[in-house]
């Protein structure tokens, strides 16, 4: 595909960057988005006092792409990790991006796929009025992303910590602290510096379930 | 294995709502109709697919279970293509997929605004300050490019924003710095920063999720939120990220007048402290730390929370009647107590294990009335109740 034809006619969307740049900062307003063709790309985000790791991303891939979409607050930082370089464009030109580059279409198509279904969980959780409902649902959301029957374990481990579960459920990380801190004196869930433990993950299901239904026959 | 055509009769269903598959679908001829709950409103939503439409697009791709159920109106027939089928044919007929797109980008982009909106009531985050911080974050961590970029971003979109007098001083001394140093290397604390020199936050110092890391119990609380990283910032456990921008003292979200901050910053520490006690079991140890906190009356949250917390350890240290006392004393003292019915439940529990079915019974009952069904606390006092034997 990257065949010297190709690329020279991307020239004009080729931008530079040395190690250690910020290519964009969280918090930035930003409607360009980038496919990398030579090093590597950090992705962090800052949580609390941790600077976090979301991906490390490699050449032919994309980043930045919700800019497609609107000018919205960008949610994570870019550092480029080796001297970067990479194509940018913005809603305006990237029509021509994928004609010359149909792969990268199908993998937008992929990405957009998994981003309109984690949202949509997203929003399950969110529209949950209890706070402690919408901490077990983030639990609930993580452990459909493992390939394993729910039903058939109980305890489950998760690689997150306290301001990641506050992110997705949308509440303040002193909030989820302490609604995380009651279920650790409930003995529903063990708090470690690296993980977090749910003791039994098929109760948070129940939990969250039934507060699901206990809400919808208010509505109705 | 080529794509391959299938025929399906009226009425029949192609995938259920839930099923994992690994198939993109067109409709050949016939009539489909995808059926699902709009997930706002809860309404079935019937969508007709024309002949020539593609289904079934998204969870193919991105390996999650059907949302919809596809159901068969008229006899049809439907081409079933295996995912790299289908990324075969799509490659060839970019203006497929670029309507796909569009289609796709409308989608996220209207649940990605719901999002947004639910996000922005509870999150109270603005950019401003998160650009901010992010500055203050990296400056902390002595990686000052990063710091500028973020500092002079700031000053390119809010010129005259909340926190520019600041940043353009920052930008200043973090080019000093930057010279005098080299990134990673500088001084442990900022020498603006007035009062007592706070250690700089530094990348994975103290995981900021360990339990007993207090939300309110940084140090330097006192001295203003104008020098970032090095008067420990007042709300960094809230700050980052993700988060809320909310005073580290408002944790609870309650409003109204609070104790002095130091004293909340004490009395939350000292909580979260002897909850991690409990976790690990040592109630004993734990039960000196809440009783400690519950006397000294400096916060009246803690104080409450801790004559609770109290109650639960004499529970699991077998103290019955201490626990009985402890929680009667909760129950006369904060008669609203958050955890009152718990309380009660804990009382019954002693009644039942000293034996005193009357009086378990009376509690479990008292629970009944004041619980909804929905409430786990009512089956636990049911099943309580029933087992024995009333």
């Amino acid at each position: 595909m990257s065949n010297g034809k190709t690329l020279s006619m991307f020239d004009r969307f080729r931008v530079t960057f040395e190690k250690g740049e910020v290519i964009f900062c969280e918090y930035e307003p930003g409607d360009t988005f980038y496919l990398i063709q030579q090093g590597r790309v950090q992705i962090a985000k800052i949580m609390g006092e941790i600077e976090k790791t979301v991906a490390i991303l490699q050449p032919n891939e994309l980043f930045g792409e919700m800019a497609i979409l609107e000018e919205a607050p960008r949610s994570a930082t870019a550092i480029a990790l080796d001297p970067v370089t990479a194509l940018a464009f913005n809603r305006e030109n990237f029509e021509i991006l994928l004609q010359g580059y149909p792969q990268i279409a199908l993998k937008l198509l992929k990405l957009f796929s998994v981003r309109i279904y984690d949202q949509k969980r997203q929003f399950m959780i969110l529209t949950l009025d209890d706070v402690e409902a919408k901490v077990a649902d983030v639990f609930l959301m993580l452990a459909e992303r493992e390939p394993i029957n729910m039903a058939e374990v109980e305890s489950m481990e998760f690689k997150a910590t306290v301001d990641d579960i506050a992110h997705w459920a949308g509440i303040s990380p002193a909030k989820c602290r302490e609604v995380i801190n009651h279920f650790v004196t409930q003995r529903r869930v063990e708090l470690h510096p690296d993980r977090i433990v749910v003791r039994n993950i098929n109760d948070f299901a129940r939990f969250v379930s039934t507060r699901r239904r206990y809400q919808e026959r208010n509505l109705a | 294995m080529a794509p391959k055509a299938i025929n399906y009769k009226s009425g029949s269903i192609i995938y259920f709502k839930g099923d994992v598959g690994d198939k993109v679908y067109i409709l050949n001829s016939g009539k489909v109709s995808l059926n699902y709950l709009d997930i706002e409103t809860g309404q079935e939503i019937h969508e007709l697919i024309k002949t020539g439409e593609f289904f079934g697009v998204k969870s193919a791709l991105g390996r999650y279970p059907r949302e919809e159920t596809a159901l068969v109106l008229q006899d049809s027939t439907v081409i079933g293509f295996a995912v790299p089928e289908f990324e075969a044919l799509a490659a060839q007929n970019t203006r497929v997929i670029i309507k796909m797109l569009k289609v796709f980008s409308n989608q996220l982009r209207r649940i990605h605004k719901r999002v947004q909106t639910l996000l922005n009531v509870e999150e109270l985050g603005k950019p401003e300050t998160g650009l901010y911080k992010i500055g203050e974050y990296y400056l902390g961590n002595r990686q000052y490019t990063q710091a500028l970029y973020a500092y002079k971003r700031y000053l390119v979109y809010y010129p005259s924003g909340t926190h520019s007098a600041d940043v353009t001083r920052k930008i200043e001394l973090t080019e000093e710095y930057l010279s005098k140093y080299g990134q990673g290397k500088g001084p442990e604390a900022n020498p603006e920063a007035e009062g007592t020199p706070a250690p700089v936050p530094r990348a994975g110092r103290e995981p900021a999720m360990a339990a007993q890391a207090a939300p309110a119990a940084q140090p330097g609380l006192q001295t203003g939120d104008r020098f970032g990283p090095g008067a420990a910032e007042p709300d960094r456990a809230a700050g980052g990220a993700a988060g809320a921008r909310r005073p580290a003292g408002d944790a609870d979200g309650g409003g109204g007048a609070r104790a002095p901050s130091r004293e909340l910053s004490d009395a939350a520490k000292a909580y979260y402290n002897a909850v991690s006690l409990v976790s690990q079991q040592k109630y004993q140890e734990a039960f000196q730390e809440f009783q400690q906190i519950a006397g000294s009356d400096k916060d009246a949250e803690y104080s409450s929370k801790s004559q609770f917390e109290m109650g639960r350890c004499l529970y699991f240290l077998g103290q019955k009647d201490a626990c009985i006392r402890t929680f009667t004393q909760l129950v006369q003292k904060y008669p609203k107590h958050p955890e009152l019915k718990e309380a009660l439940f804990y009382v019954g529990r002693c009644y039942e294990d000293k034996g005193d079915k009357a009086r378990a019974k009376g509690f479990y009952g008292k629970i009944l009335t004041m619980v909804t069904e929905e409430d786990p606390l009512y089956r636990k006092a049911r099943k309580a109740l029933k087992s024995i034997g009333a």
